[in-house]
């Protein structure tokens, strides 16, 4: 028995596609150039579900390369049926990556696997794929920016096209040695001799 | 536990309480001001990343050839060399995103959210001065 999602994104596509989830695996087919992404069974070995920009996104980790797939555009109301899918046909437990929506701009980095992630009280607030980053400076020992990769002419510019990051800057006082006896007057003035 | 650093005047804020306060046009993938909740959406490779007012510092723009480039800076620590912290944070020694830097063809949008930025901030920087002068 085969079962649709209608309205489904692959990866950061704009295209919508349609969802197929069976015994023998998952399948995304692209609405308008049909092409389809298919994941057999045996190469599924997790899955997740957390909230993105365009609702909710199931994450499937393969066994090839520590490759995964992502899915946006499913529905709050999908999870439950979404689980049971997974644990019938894959024996996969659907985790929940909780994330933040604090607004906070504070938090911590950590590398999860191909990703730097940004966690806000220990919630995911977003990834960043490294493979994506073209460049990165560190500035004044405290400050790393990274550069990310942007197609070059703007001929994609279609009304739908999202905006493109190009680059984000992060202030990581942890890097800087710390002196915890006194702390009045040694943050403001620091000067760069170590 | 960051408790005992947590810095002295620090005030508390949240853009949202959980992902359904998420307004529905962060699906466009797109830099979104939302008033309502004294929040700037961003859109960081699918996700949806609010940042409250409080916590931006300013927004620029600028033009170069067929792209429209908009940055917005956040309030972080040590930005204010020689001069005393004006701003308490509740963690200093966190990681902290200090700017983004978006690329977009449509000029006119930018254009109008780096719009929506300033007039926010200055609205709330507006208003949180008149609490202080009541206080006072």
């Amino acid at each position: 028995m085969t079962t649709q999602f209608d309205s489904i994104y692959h990866g950061l596509s704009p295209h919508l596609g349609k969802f197929r989830i069976a015994a023998s695996g998952m399948a995304w087919m692209n609405n308008e150039t049909k092409e389809v992404v298919a994941t057999p069974v045996a190469e599924i070995k997790w899955a997740q579900w957390m909230r993105v920009a365009r609702n909710f996104r199931l994450r499937v980790g393969l066994k090839e390369g520590r490759r995964r797939e992502d899915f946006d555009g499913f529905l709050r109301d999908d999870q439950e049926k979404l689980a049971s899918l997974l644990k019938q046909h894959f024996g996969v437990i659907l985790e929940v990556k909780d994330v933040s929506f604090k607004g906070w701009n504070w938090g911590a980095t950590d590398f999860q696997g191909q990703d730097l992630a940004f966690l806000v009280s220990n919630k995911t607030s977003f990834e960043l794929p490294l493979q994506n980053v073209a460049n990165s400076n560190i500035a004044g020992k405290t400050e790393v920016s990274l550069e990310f990769n942007t197609s070059a002419s703007p001929s994609k510019s279609s009304k739908h096209a999202g905006d493109e990051m190009v680059e984000i800057r992060f202030f990581v006082p942890g890097t800087h040695t710390k002196d915890s006896g006194s702390d009045a007057g040694s943050k403001d003035g620091e000067k760069d001799g170590e | 536990g960051t408790g005992a650093k947590e810095g002295k005047g620090w005030k508390r804020f949240q853009s949202y309480k959980g992902e359904a306060g998420l307004p529905r046009e962060v699906e466009n993938l797109r830099v979104f001001v939302d008033r309502k909740a004294q929040t700037v959406i961003l859109p960081v490779h699918g996700f949806a990343v609010p940042i409250h007012i409080t916590a931006i510092k300013n927004a620029s723009k600028n033009d170069e050839g067929d792209f429209t480039f908009l940055r917005i800076n956040f309030q972080t620590p040590g930005q204010l060399a020689g001069k005393k912290e004006d701003t308490p944070f509740e963690d200093p020694d966190a990681t902290f995103i200090r700017s983004v830097t978006y690329r977009s063809t449509d000029g006119h949008r930018f254009d109008n959210v780096y719009k929506q930025i300033t007039e926010l901030k200055k609205e709330v920087t507006k208003r949180e001065q008149q609490k202080k002068e009541m206080a006072d």
